[in-house]
């Protein structure tokens, strides 16, 4: 069984390190891999001189083209399960054995780490769950399934979902569009309770600013990816 | 319509037409992407030289000011323009993702690669 962690990182000179040495110390068996989404800051230089694995888009091509990098990369060298952990410690590296085991003894095609299955560790602020729970509904709608942190950026994938997402991934604030597509693909998707971070270092990409468009953008992506094929 | 205006129009879309053409003698704009202006600017031009044939058409379609069909025309070609463009950039964004990807998926299977050859190198030393 062959386990890869996909990192990605746009300006993460400052918690990276900490990131991959959680990783290898809590989930040995996991290969990782950083995806250096053409940082402006020094994540490459710290990468290089730990000596870290990392691929280098030439381009910035924001988290979708980052995460599917990582997906292609799982996909040509034969990974059996690939899961998303971001570069800047909002994620804790200790669940990844708890996912893998429900992904196999399930016979799942994905599995989410969940903030909203126990409700502890760090909960985003109050606008933003309202955000996530319009979203939670909106996907029951179209789906009929129940995603309780459909935002989550930790998520283990197996095979078929590599390859799916290889080949087809959204541009920019992904994770419920790409939720939706697979849950429609017939794929089965649990979720695991895990806690997560504040995070320590970078900014969220959704600035308030931002948050009116992704709301959008989200909305009619998932409801495009529910009627797709 | 005077014949002046007339005159002043045709001669300027038969300089735009000229430059057009020898952007893409120069191989500045590819002829694909200039037909459609290529097009347009001989449609103009010959409803600029037979003042007749816009009268028939404004009376066929019942618009009262045949500068009202011009408007609308134009308006139609544009965003037909505009939204085709639009297209193409999405398509070439998506191009130009896979690109860099792929370059970046290479550029790390040759450095493993090199690091293995140097790996069997030291050993054989």
């Amino acid at each position: 069984m062959r386990k890869l962690v996909i990192i990605p990182a746009y300006n993460e000179q400052g918690g990276i390190e900490r990131t991959v040495r959680d990783i290898c110390a809590q989930a040995p068996d996991f290969d990782y891999i950083i995806i250096n989404d053409c940082s402006t800051d020094d994540t490459l230089f710290v990468c290089r001189k730990n000596g870290f694995h990392v691929i280098n888009l030439p381009i910035n091509l924001g988290i979708g083209g980052s995460v599917q990098t990582g997906y292609a990369y799982a996909f040509r060298n034969g990974y059996d399960i690939a899961v998303q952990f971001d570069g800047d410690g909002q994620h804790n590296a200790r669940y990844l054995h708890e996912m893998a085991e429900k992904l196999a003894e399930e016979r799942l095609d994905m599995v989410i780490g969940s903030r909203y299955i126990k409700k502890e560790g760090f909960q985003s602020s109050g606008i933003r769950r309202v955000g996530i729970r319009y979203f939670t509904g909106m996907i029951k709608l179209v789906t009929g399934k129940k995603i309780t942190d459909p935002t989550s950026g930790m998520r283990m994938a197996g095979r078929d979902v590599i390859a799916m997402y290889a080949r087809n991934y959204p541009k920019d604030y992904p994770e419920p569009e790409s939720v939706v597509a697979i849950l429609k693909a017939g794929k089965k998707v649990g979720e695991v309770p895990v806690q997560m971070n504040a995070r320590e270092e970078g900014v969220s990409s959704i600035s308030p600013r931002k948050s009116v468009y992704y709301m959008i953008k989200v909305s009619l992506a998932i409801l495009i990816a529910a009627v797709r094929r | 319509m005077s014949l002046k205006i007339q005159v002043i129009v045709a001669v300027v879309i038969v300089l735009a037409l000229l430059w057009i053409a020898n952007m893409v003698r120069k191989e500045i704009l590819d002829i694909r992407f200039a037909l459609s202006w290529l097009t347009v600017g001989a449609v103009v031009l010959v409803l600029d030289l037979f003042p007749g044939m816009m009268d028939f058409l404004v009376h066929l379609l019942g618009i009262e000011l045949p500068v009202n069909m011009m408007f609308f025309f134009g308006f139609c070609f544009t965003l037909f323009l505009l939204f085709t463009l639009t297209v193409k950039v999405s398509r070439q964004e998506e191009h130009i993702k896979r690109l860099t990807q792929e370059l970046a998926l290479l550029e790390e299977e040759i450095k493993i690669q090199r690091k293995g050859e140097t790996v069997k190198e030291n050993d054989e030393q």
